[in-house]
């Protein structure tokens, strides 16, 4: 099973350049999205799109499509790129939080376009392990993952200590694995 | 809201729960740099940063989609910039006619068929006290690593040993540092990862590194 994202980026792996274009027009509006999302500035962001997009070029050979759809391995690709820029900026500015603007909300915008069968299964697992956790915990979770929060801004941001958040963080994720794996 | 008492961090295996925290980018500074760097070495620890990759991936469904900037021009500027013709080719081509000037450009497809941009990489490894730097270049026409290091010997009885990472996760060695400046004949690709590690004199007496991994850092376009 192939979508025509992992087939793209199958091609880009043997140094495609018109499957580069393609994988462009087919995932810079959900990479743009994302990195809007972790990284609020639109210079920023389009300095760490141009940078992913030269990742993705030479990472690409690296895909493997037993392991997960394209779009997934571009969405991971991205995230670390973001997190890597996320991290030198707190070290630039220690101690000062990061500015958060938008209230997380899981119904705010539902599946892309490319909402396949798999997809929509797994979603449902994902919402249903969420909804079984804590609100506040769910919101910390997603909150590190969709906004690249560290445990120091999750924990400034639910207003409790460090340690606490970490407590928090852990218990959570062993509740999800189990659900998740169920 | 229940509370979740049943569930003890402590019980629960640490490197999944570490793998996790790397995934989520819940880690900063000496904490991130450690899972990094087990992420590198530790075939056991990649597979589970993986696993966690794909668990929370359907998350990625929440991300949504906006209007791009269209970047593609510059993208393509900085992947696929004209090498640069080096002076002496130019001046013997104009020198001795176009004859000779075609062998040359023949000569150089021919020698770098997959290297249209300028074959450098390069990267700098430095460990968590700042006082240890690697800084390293790679010629990929001669593929040739070329390492200049700065700052503490290793201790007696011990030695720098150098790695090379690909993204299957299995480290494997490129040798030991001879003092300031090693030269090294390997084939490597950008986003590699080079990490150093302090061995037993000799070198790892495993396959992989025994010792602790001091600094990494993946190979970049120069």
């Amino acid at each position: 099973m192939q979508d025509e994202i992992s087939a793209a980026l199958l091609r880009v792996a043997r140094k495609d350049r018109a499957a580069l274009r393609q994988l462009y027009a087919l995932c810079a509006p959900k990479l743009t999205g994302l990195l809007m999302r972790m990284l609020k500035e639109k210079t920023e962001v389009e300095d760490a799109l141009q940078d992913v997009f030269i990742r993705v070029w030479d990472r690409a050979p690296a895909y493997d499509p037993e392991k997960g759809t394209g779009l997934n391995w571009l969405c991971a690709v991205a995230r670390n790129h973001a997190l890597d820029r996320l991290r030198s900026q707190r070290s630039r500015r220690q101690a000062q939080s990061v500015p958060v603007e938008d209230a997380l909300d899981l119904a705010a915008s539902g599946p892309g376009p490319e909402g396949q069968l798999m997809l929509r299964a797994q979603m449902e697992s994902v919402v249903r392990c969420f909804g079984e956790l804590p609100q506040d915990r769910a919101e910390a979770v997603k909150g590190a993952y969709l906004m690249g929060l560290s445990y120091q801004d999750l924990a400034q941001r639910h207003d409790v200590p460090l340690n606490t958040m970490r407590t928090w963080l852990r218990r959570a994720l062993i509740s999800l694995k189990e659900c998740l794996d169920r | 809201m229940s509370d979740d008492s049943t569930l003890s961090p402590d019980d629960h295996d640490p490197d999944d729960l570490l793998a996790a925290e790397y995934v989520l980018g819940l880690l900063d500074g000496a904490e991130w740099r450690a899972a990094r760097d087990r992420a590198l070495v530790d075939a056991g620890f990649a597979a589970r940063v993986q696993t966690w990759e794909a668990r929370l991936a359907a998350l990625n469904a929440e991300f949504p989609e906006m209007s791009p900037p269209d970047l593609l021009a510059k993208i393509e500027a900085r992947l696929f910039a004209q090498p640069k013709r080096r002076r002496f080719g130019w001046g013997w081509g104009l020198a001795t006619g176009s004859v000779l000037a075609l062998a040359l450009v023949a000569a150089f497809v021919v020698l770098t068929p997959q290297a249209p941009r300028v074959p450098g990489l390069q990267a700098e490894l430095v460990d968590e006290s700042g006082a240890l730097v690697l800084s390293v270049s790679y010629d990929r026409s001669a593929t040739r690593l070329s390492i200049a290091t700065t700052g503490p010997e290793p201790g007696a009885g011990q030695d720098y040993e150098l790695w090379v990472i690909d993204d299957s996760g299995v480290p494997r060695s490129l040798g030991l540092l001879a003092g300031a400046a090693t030269e090294i004949i390997t084939d490597l690709e950008p986003g590699q990862v080079l990490a150093v590690s302090l061995e037993p004199a000799g070198g790892s007496p495993e396959p992989v590194p025994t010792g602790p991994v001091l600094a990494a850092a993946a190979l970049t376009e120069a």
